[in-house]
């Protein structure tokens, strides 16, 4: 144990050294200019557009009160539910802090509230403080996530700025279902994540 | 073997190297649409290239920083100085918490360190997860491509596979049937696995965490299910700060795919409660390229493929006939840096048309790269005899202007009257698989003599 415990240190060491050794001059940091990727655009036009492009389904409500009624036709058989939105009614499967992720490998549908989307992409940014248990918006056969148009940005710039000050545990861009074209290039959604992911913009 | 060879075993069979060919640029045409919906896109590989550029001129610092931001985070961190380390690190840790079973997400490099075979030697099971990778897995072969690693395989091909290694039915290789056949057999996998390897596509200096991108979400359903996560990654990964993270994640899914951004980009920080996460930081040889002024800017790489997609090299020899882990006009500046001598013919198997370098969203000047590597390698690798004298015989003939009109005269009235098996006899590498042009009266010089005549 001792052995390897040197060897270690002496890799560190001897990295850090042929590192400093062999770098070029510093050259300096650059600065991002945010002004040249500014757009005038409709963020939720462009949302929903590239949401669809990536796989997903964008659905408008006026109130999340209706969000329920439109979750139940989507997914009329769904029947072990995790919500995570407290103004959904629809959880059948309460989960904590504690709860294993394995129990949850049958679950149908998770309803998780997004923090923020970014239009350029179609993604949506979540952390595992808005889902706690890290395996759920993967592990679910299907997923839904909400998010409110007064949480909607341009461009991953600008995102980055929104979560600087964030309590820095695990979090995630989810941007359309899980999909792969592994074979022959052929696009098929639902490879070991989401099979669907419809996004609620309330 | 050199790549020319290998190059000549994938196109025996005709048709599937036009599909290569057709399907990789397809990917290519997708990422140029998508890079021109961005505004300000050259602007963005313009950061890109500075921002890694000013990562390997402090990398020491950033290395530091991002071990001490990353212990503050709960998470232990590793240094391996080479494959040989790295793999042993790797073990111990699985040894530590007694782990049987592994899954794995896509990471290149623990393909280079080899460590699949080196933990089944230690009886440790271990599961590639992303579909083209459990492909090629399956298949006892190495990924041909670093974003699509079963790309070279027909989809006829992956139903046979699967029917003997999963169980399935005959399907004349329906991917969607095959998909989801896989989709259950590694769901499987990843509820029993103890353990979870990711690679790291952006490690972050200022706040010690990384970010994982996958399409299929793969990597989280490993790491979220096991009690273990372990990361590896090449030292390079490094960035300085998380805003810097827009500019690359902006480049990254678009320059590979034509995405707009990968289906998950997760971002690691601390554990989950209860559970370990491992970084191993690995060297193997890039200290060293680190070293060679003109070959350094290799180590800005992001590993999107655009570079492979684009080349006419690439989509008509496949990535199995470069021989090294990374294929394609990127693995050809980076593997001569490894290993000189075997990979000596790859700097040469490039158009130089500068294609790579113009994709590249860390703006790699790749093409120059290859033609630096071309003038050490013909000094310090013997080179074939033919290729030699040839180059020789061809530079005294064109230093002399006597010579290069004898020369010429005789071109052409061989090229017209000798017979075809001296034509293209093994001499001439340019008569394979193509006819020459037919040979007209006259050339240039003395149609020029005669218009100047006549003027």
């Amino acid at each position: 144990m001792i052995g390897i415990k040197t060897e270690k240190r002496m890799s560190r060491e001897s990295i850090l050294k042929a590192v400093k050794k062999n770098k070029p001059e510093s050259l300096p940091l650059p600065e991002i200019d945010l002004g040249i990727f500014e757009e005038n655009i409709n963020l939720v036009e462009t949302f929903i557009g590239n949401l669809n492009f990536v796989g997903g389904r964008a659905i408008q409500l006026n109130n999340i009160t209706e969000m329920d009624a439109e979750i139940k036709k989507l997914y009329p058989n769904a029947s072990k539910i995790v919500s995570c939105v407290k103004e959904s009614a629809l959880g059948t499967i309460s989960i904590d802090k504690e709860t294993d992720p394995h129990s949850l490998e049958d679950i149908d549908l998770a309803i998780i509230k997004g923090e923020l989307a970014v239009a350029e992409n179609g993604a949506i940014w979540v952390t595992d403080q808005d889902f706690t248990i890290r395996a759920l918006p993967f592990i679910t056969n299907d997923l839904v996530l909400v998010v409110s148009t007064n949480d909607m940005y341009l461009h991953m710039h600008h995102v980055y700025e929104a979560i600087a000050k964030r309590d820095r545990t695990f979090g995630v861009f989810i941007s359309g279902p899980s999909k792969t074209a592994d074979i022959e290039q052929c696009l098929v959604v639902g490879a070991h994540g989401a099979m669907s992911l419809t996004v609620f913009i309330v | 073997m050199a790549h020319a060879d290998e190059a000549a075993i994938f196109n025996k069979d005709e048709a599937k190297v036009d599909w290569h060919d057709k399907a990789l640029w397809f990917v290519r045409q997708k990422r140029d649409k998508s890079a021109h919906n961005v505004q300000g896109w050259e602007e963005l590989r313009n950061l890109a290239s500075a921002l890694k550029a000013n990562v390997l001129s402090n990398l020491d610092t950033y290395l530091l920083q991002f071990e001490e931001n990353a212990k503050k985070n709960g998470v232990t961190v590793h240094w391996a100085a080479n494959a040989e380390e790295h793999n042993k690190i790797v073990h111990s840790i699985l040894v530590k918490h007694g782990v049987k079973r592994m899954v794995k997400s896509k990471s290149m490099l623990t393909e280079e360190c080899h460590l699949n075979p080196y933990l089944e030697a230690n009886n440790i099971e271990v599961i590639d997860t992303d579909l083209g990778e459990r492909i090629v897995q399956l298949a006892k072969e190495p990924p041909s491509h670093i974003v699509l690693p079963a790309i070279h395989k027909k989809k006829e091909e992956v139903d046979v596979l699967f029917q003997e290694h999963l169980g399935t039915k005959p399907c004349d290789g329906d991917p969607q049937y095959l998909t989801g056949e896989a989709r259950k057999h590694l769901r499987d996998k990843f509820l029993k696995a103890e353990a979870a390897i990711t690679g790291v596509n952006f490690a972050i200096a200022d706040t010690g965490g990384f970010v994982v991108c996958t399409n299929e979400g793969n990597a989280d359903m490993g790491v979220h299910l096991a009690k273990v996560h372990i990361a590896c990654m090449g030292m390079e990964k490094l960035i300085p700060q998380e805003k810097h993270l827009g500019v690359f994640l902006r480049l990254l899914g678009r320059s590979a795919t034509g995405q707009p951004i990968t289906t998950y980009s997760s971002h690691f920080n601390k554990p989950a409660p209860g559970k370990e996460m491992h970084i191993v930081i690995v060297d193997n040889g890039r200290t060293e390229q680190l070293s060679r002024e003109d070959f350094r800017a290799s180590l800005h790489c992001i590993r999107c493929g655009a570079c492979m997609n684009t080349c006419p090299i690439y989509r008509r020899s496949g990535g199995h006939s470069y021989k090294s882990t990374i294929p394609g006009p990127i693995g050809s500046i980076l593997s001569p840096g490894l290993d000189l001598k075997k990979h000596s013919s790859l700097p040469f198997a490039s158009t130089l048309c500068g294609s790579c370098s113009d994709v590249c969203p860390v703006k790699i000047n790749i093409h120059e790269q290859l033609y630096k590597w071309r003038q050490i390698i013909v000094k310090e690798v013997p080179q074939p005899g033919v290729k030699k004298n040839i180059l020789k015989i061809a530079g005294r003939v064109l230093a002399n202007s006597a010579m290069y009109h004898v020369a010429g005269k005789s071109a052409r009235f061989m090229l017209k009257y000798a017979p075809r098996f001296v034509i293209y006899s093994k001499l001439n590498a340019w008569g394979k698989a193509r006819d020459l042009p037919e040979v007209k009266n006259g050339n240039f010089d003395d149609w020029y003599k005669n218009r100047k005549k006549n003027e």
